[in-house]
Formats: structure tokens, C-alpha cells, sequence
């Protein structure tokens, strides 16, 4: 193992190669040695390759960050250990469906946000999983007869449909249908992004608005190519079907490095129930100074570790560390420093000392009138414009 | 942004007008994002402000797993992304003054982001501009230094001359929450 790693530039390039190896073994064995592959999908084929690889890397570099790894490593040694199974399958469980499944968590944020959110991922979901399944020769639809199809799955046939029945149309129009879910979250998110204030805040074009942008060229166009030839009799396919490809590729070479990134590292949010919160809003570890209960203390551990490794030095002089006291006393920490009202010396848990005897800044200067960043033209002005939103 | 968040936690009366103020400013969802506590209820009535220094090397976004603690081009923490976050708290419990909260309903985390779009136009944060004792100021450097002086002044004219064991405790104020961008 150690030799096969040497024989690469570096880590990183090598889970790209064998990434890439998977998905090509996988394509070579579904397509039965590449007698069944779709040449007209050889495009998509090398630029999802490129996906791949791009998406590699950067969970590469994500999960060597300290404080990544070193909560995925506790998960991933949690996820083994005996006694924790039953707690560990629950949390998968319940995870997967209300926060991947069912996405609960964005729906209390607002029902307009979840429609938005659901949309769109399982527009995507939906889309993505088909158009993999082509390229790659996953699954393909076999004739056995005039009147049936049959899905292959990994080159193993699997059910078998009528080629007009229902589930047929809803099989072929499958692209279709995740197409118009985007479509309809796209344009809702856009929506938003444009008119609350809220999220103008912090939002910015590169980040939050691109994707949509991406994502709508995408579904557009795609929807394009249905209606053409469905309803024009194929006229300006083949141009479409090109300007379609290109906005693919933009996507899945956009989709590692940009908002769309989040979708591969939210499973990391099972270390919560899983490592952290067993029963989630109980705390088990109490605070150093005033005994309530505020964190778990495998949580603790790893924050500790992971500052350490970082150079924080959050150590007290009685070696306690910061993180040891709950969030309260930490504030009140700071505030009793600041104001020398620090019980006295050598003995951090006596009556804290009220009067220090040293001046305090009074209360007779008055604002400067720069306080406000405003000279008096400019403030008159400005005058009938609303200060807040 | 060049101005410099000024706290003094004495001059403040426990009125919490900062935290009602922080309520309403954009994007903070009707949540404050700010403290006022007591120092030690048994002890006194005093109660201070408390709010996030804008770390230069934040300890919360080190310990986040998501690397989904932002900082602005101004030096601003923003809170997190919500795409990325996952919710396990780290950031509150890496936070060296317990700052981050948590709303575990909407898995979101939110902290004291100095108004971004108050101050990124320069404008006070709500709770520097509703403060009636000025225990929180949003102040130019000269006059940060200036207040400074006048401090270390007063304990002079009281015949209070610092040594060297106790320097310290006359200089507490150099705490502003402050960011040295040109922008
Ligand atoms: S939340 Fe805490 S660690 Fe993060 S920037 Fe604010 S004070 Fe610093
Ligand atoms: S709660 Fe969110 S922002 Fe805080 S450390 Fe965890 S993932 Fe990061």
C-alpha cells in the first residue's frame, strides 16, 4: 500500500485515480465490456470523470482540515463500536429521513424556503441519478419484446414494463420531471435572493446567486430539447443538444468548488447525534465554575485537541482551559478581567472584588458628532431616507 | 471600515436596549445575537455588554468541522453558512468568550456579525447607536486612543501611579472590537 501511494504525486492524486478507476471498472462491467455504451453520451462521460476527480480533491482537503478530521475520525470510530450500534443505526436512520429524506430542518426555517429547498434537491437528485446512470451505463432500458422494456441495472436485468404503461412514460419523462422541480426551486430561490432584504445581508453574486444561474441554464435548456423534439418535430435539436451539453459540463465543473459543495459534506452532520448529542439538547459535562451542565465531554475533548493543534493557547493559569466552563462563565470570565473585579488571588472561587479602587473613565464626554461617520452635508441629505430597513 | 467597537463594561446600566436594538436589525431573524449579564448577582448590580471581538484568527472558525465560519473582506465573522453548518456547537465551545448561539429547531447558528450592513457602510452597529450610557461605542482609533489616555490621566491626578505588578489593572480598556481594512 505504502509503495502504490509513493508511485503518485500525492495523497490527493491518488483517491482521484482511484476514483476514476471505479467509475470506469463500473462503466466496463454494467455495459458488458462496453458493447451497450451510449457513444452519444461520451461527452457527459469524460466531463462527469472530471466531476469526480474535481470532487476528490477537494474532499481531500476538507477532511484534512484538523478540526474535520478529527470529528469525522471520532464518528468513524463511533460508527464501529459494539455498544453503540443501536444508538448509531437510530441516528443514521433518523438522519437520512427527516434531514436528507424529508429536509424538516429547512421547512422550520420557513415553508417557502423548504418547497424552494426540496425542489431543488430532489430535482437535482432525480436528474443527477439518471443522467449518471446513462453515461455510465448503469442502466440501460433493454427490448425484449414489441411490448416490453426491461431495466438493467449493473448489467443485471431487473423489472420488466410495458413500453406504453404508465410507469413506462414516468420512467422515459423522468429527466423531465426533474427538470421542472429545479425549474420551479430555481426560480423561487432567485426570487428570494432578489427581493428579501434579509439575505442580501451577507449573500453575494459568486456564491449564492451563480449556482442558481447555473442551475436554471441547465434546466432550461434541457426542457428545450423535450419541447423540440416533442413539439417541433426535432427543428434546432442538434444545436440545442450542444448548447444543453455545454451548460452541463459548466455545472459539474462548477459543482466542487462553489455553493453546490455542501452536498457532499452534510452526512458529516450525523457526528452530532452519533458522537456528540445522544439525546439531542442534553448535556452531560458540568462547568468548572458553576456546576451546570453544558457540553458532553468527547466534545470538549476534541475542541481542546483541535485548538491545540492549532496553537490556541486558552489555558488558564490553574490549567483548567476555557472550554472547560460553560458558555456564561466564560463571558463573565472576561468581563470581571476587564474590570479587575477578579475575586483575589489565589483563590478562584471567593467573593469577587467590588471595588478595585481604580478610576473608571467618566461620564462626561460627550459623542463626537464623527461617531456617526456622517459630516452635517451629507446627514442633511439624507435625511428623509429610512436608516433601517 | 475603520472605526473601532468600543465596550466599557462599567458604564452599563443593564438596560438591554442593545439587545432589543440587535432584535431588529437585518437578518437577525428577531433574535438577539448579544449578551447582558450580571457580573455576579449576589455581589452587585453590576451587569456588561457583551458581545464577539471579531477575532484576527477566530477560534470558533478553526474548530467548525463545516469550515462554515466565513470572514469578510473586512475582517467581519459572519455567522455560519447554513448550507454548511451541521450543528454540533463547536463554535460555541471553541469560542474563548461563549459567543456563538445555537437555534437547534432551524439547525442554525448565529453570532454577532457588528451589523455587517450597518457598518460595512460605515454606519454603528444598532447596538453602539442605542447604547444611552455609552457603555458601547463605535468610535474612530484617534478617539479610542484619546479615552485611553484620559483614563490612565485620571488615576494620576488621584495619585494612583501604576507599578510594575499592578500596570494592568489601569490599562483593562483596550478591548475594541475593531478591523483595519481601507475600505
Ligand atoms: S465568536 Fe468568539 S472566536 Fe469567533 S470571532 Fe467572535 S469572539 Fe472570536
Ligand atoms: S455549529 Fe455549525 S458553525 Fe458551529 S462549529 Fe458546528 S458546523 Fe461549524
Amino acid at each position: 500500500m505504502y509503495k502504490f501511494e509513493k508511485s503518485f504525486y500525492s495523497k490527493t492524486s491518488m483517491y482521484s485515480f482511484v476514483a476514476v478507476m471505479i467509475l470506469f471498472f463500473s462503466m466496463w462491467f454494467s455495459t458488458s465490456n462496453f458493447v451497450h455504451i451510449d457513444m452519444a453520451l461520451l461527452g457527459y462521460a469524460i466531463s462527469s470523470a472530471v466531476f469526480a476527480i474535481g470532487l476528490t480533491i477537494r474532499m481531500s482537503f476538507w477532511m484534512w482540515r484538523k478540526a474535520t478530521n478529527r470529528v469525522a475520525k471520532r464518528s468513524i470510530g463511533n460508527l464501529f463500536t459494539k455498544e453503540r450500534m443501536k444508538r448509531n443505526g437510530k441516528a443514521l436512520v433518523r438522519t437520512l429521513i427527516d434531514n436528507i429524506i424529508l429536509q424538516k430542518f429547512i421547512f422550520k426555517r420557513g415553508l417557502y424556503r423548504g418547497i424552494q429547498h426540496l425542489m431543488i434537491s430532489w430535482g437535482c437528485i432525480i436528474s443527477f441519478g439518471i443522467t449518471f446512470g446513462l453515461t455510465f451505463g448503469w442502466m440501460r432500458f433493454d427490448l425484449i419484446d414489441s411490448e416490453t422494456y426491461q431495466i438493467i441495472v449493473f448489467d443485471m436485468p431487473t423489472i420488466t414494463m410495458a413500453a406504453d404503461g404508465i410507469f413506462a412514460e414516468i420512467v422515459y419523462n423522468g429527466l423531465n420531471i426533474g427538470a421542472i422541480m429545479v425549474l420551479i426551486g430555481t426560480g423561487m430561490a432567485l426570487y428570494r435572493r432578489i427581493t428579501d432584504y434579509d439575505v442580501k445581508v451577507t449573500q453575494r453574486f459568486e456564491f449564492d446567486i451563480l449556482p442558481l444561474i447555473i442551475l436554471l441554464a441547465v434546466t432550461v435548456t434541457g426542457l428545450f430539447l423535450t419541447i423540440m423534439y416533442t413539439f417541433l418535430g426535432g427543428w434546432m435539436h442538434h444545436y440545442m443538444s450542444l448548447i444543453h451539453q455545454v451548460t452541463v459540463i459548466i455545472m459539474l465543473m462548477y459543482f466542487p468548488f462553489g455553493k453546490l459543495f455542501h452536498v457532499p459534506i452534510r452526512p458529516l452532520a450525523t457526528a452530532v447525534p452519533m458522537s456528540y448529542q445522544e439525546v439531542i439538547k442534553v448535556d452531560t459535562k458540568s462547568c468548572k465554575s458553576c456546576g451546570q451542565p453544558y457540553s458532553n465531554d468527547d466534545q470538549i475533548a476534541d475542541v481542546q485537541a483541535i485548538l491545540k493543534s492549532q496553537n490556541f493557547d486558552l489555558q488558564l493559569a490553574d490549567g483548567t482551559y476555557l472550554s472547560d466552563y460553560c458558555t456564561g462563565c466564560r463571558r463573565r470570565m472576561r468581563a470581571m478581567k476587564q474590570m479587575n473585579l477578579e475575586s483575589p488571588q489565589g483563590n478562584p472561587y471567593g467573593p469577587v472584588n467590588t471595588n478595585n479602587g481604580i478610576h473608571l473613565s467618566g461620564f462626561s464626554k460627550k459623542r463626537s458628532e464623527e461617531f456617526y461617520g456622517l459630516d452635517q452635508d451629507a446627514k442633511e441629505e439624507k435625511i428623509d431616507e429610512p436608516i433601517s430597513r | 471600515m475603520n472605526k473601532i467597537m468600543y465596550l466599557e463594561f462599567e458604564r452599563c446600566i443593564g438596560c438591554r436596549a442593545c439587545q432589543a436594538a440587535c432584535r431588529e436589525c437585518g437578518d437577525h431573524d428577531a433574535k438577539e445575537r448579544n449578551f447582558v449579564e450580571y457580573v455576579d448577582f449576589t455581589e452587585s448590580r453590576q451587569t456588561f455588554p457583551m458581545l464577539c471581538m471579531q477575532c484576527k484568527d477566530p477560534a470558533c472558525a478553526r474548530v467548525c468541522p463545516a469550515n462554515a465560519i466565513q470572514i469578510t473582506e473586512e475582517g467581519v465573522v459572519l455567522s455560519a453558512m447554513e448550507e454548511k453548518c451541521i450543528g454540533c456547537r463547536n463554535c460555541t465551545f471553541g469560542c474563548p468568550f461563549g459567543i456563538p448561539k445555537f437555534d437547534f429547531e432551524t439547525n442554525k447558528m448565529y453570532k454577532c456579525d457588528m451589523c455587517y450592513d450597518r457598518t460595512r457602510n460605515d454606519i454603528a452597529p444598532m447596538c453602539a447607536s442605542v447604547c444611552p450610557s455609552d457603555a458601547i461605542r463605535f468610535i474612530d482609533f484617534e478617539e479610542m486612543q484619546q479615552l485611553r489616555r484620559k483614563r490612565t490621566q485620571m488615576n494620576l491626578v488621584e495619585g494612583k501611579k501604576p507599578q510594575e505588578g499592578n500596570k494592568w489593572d489601569y490599562v483593562p480598556e483596550f478591548f475594541g472590537v475593531y478591523t483595519d481594512s481601507q475600505s
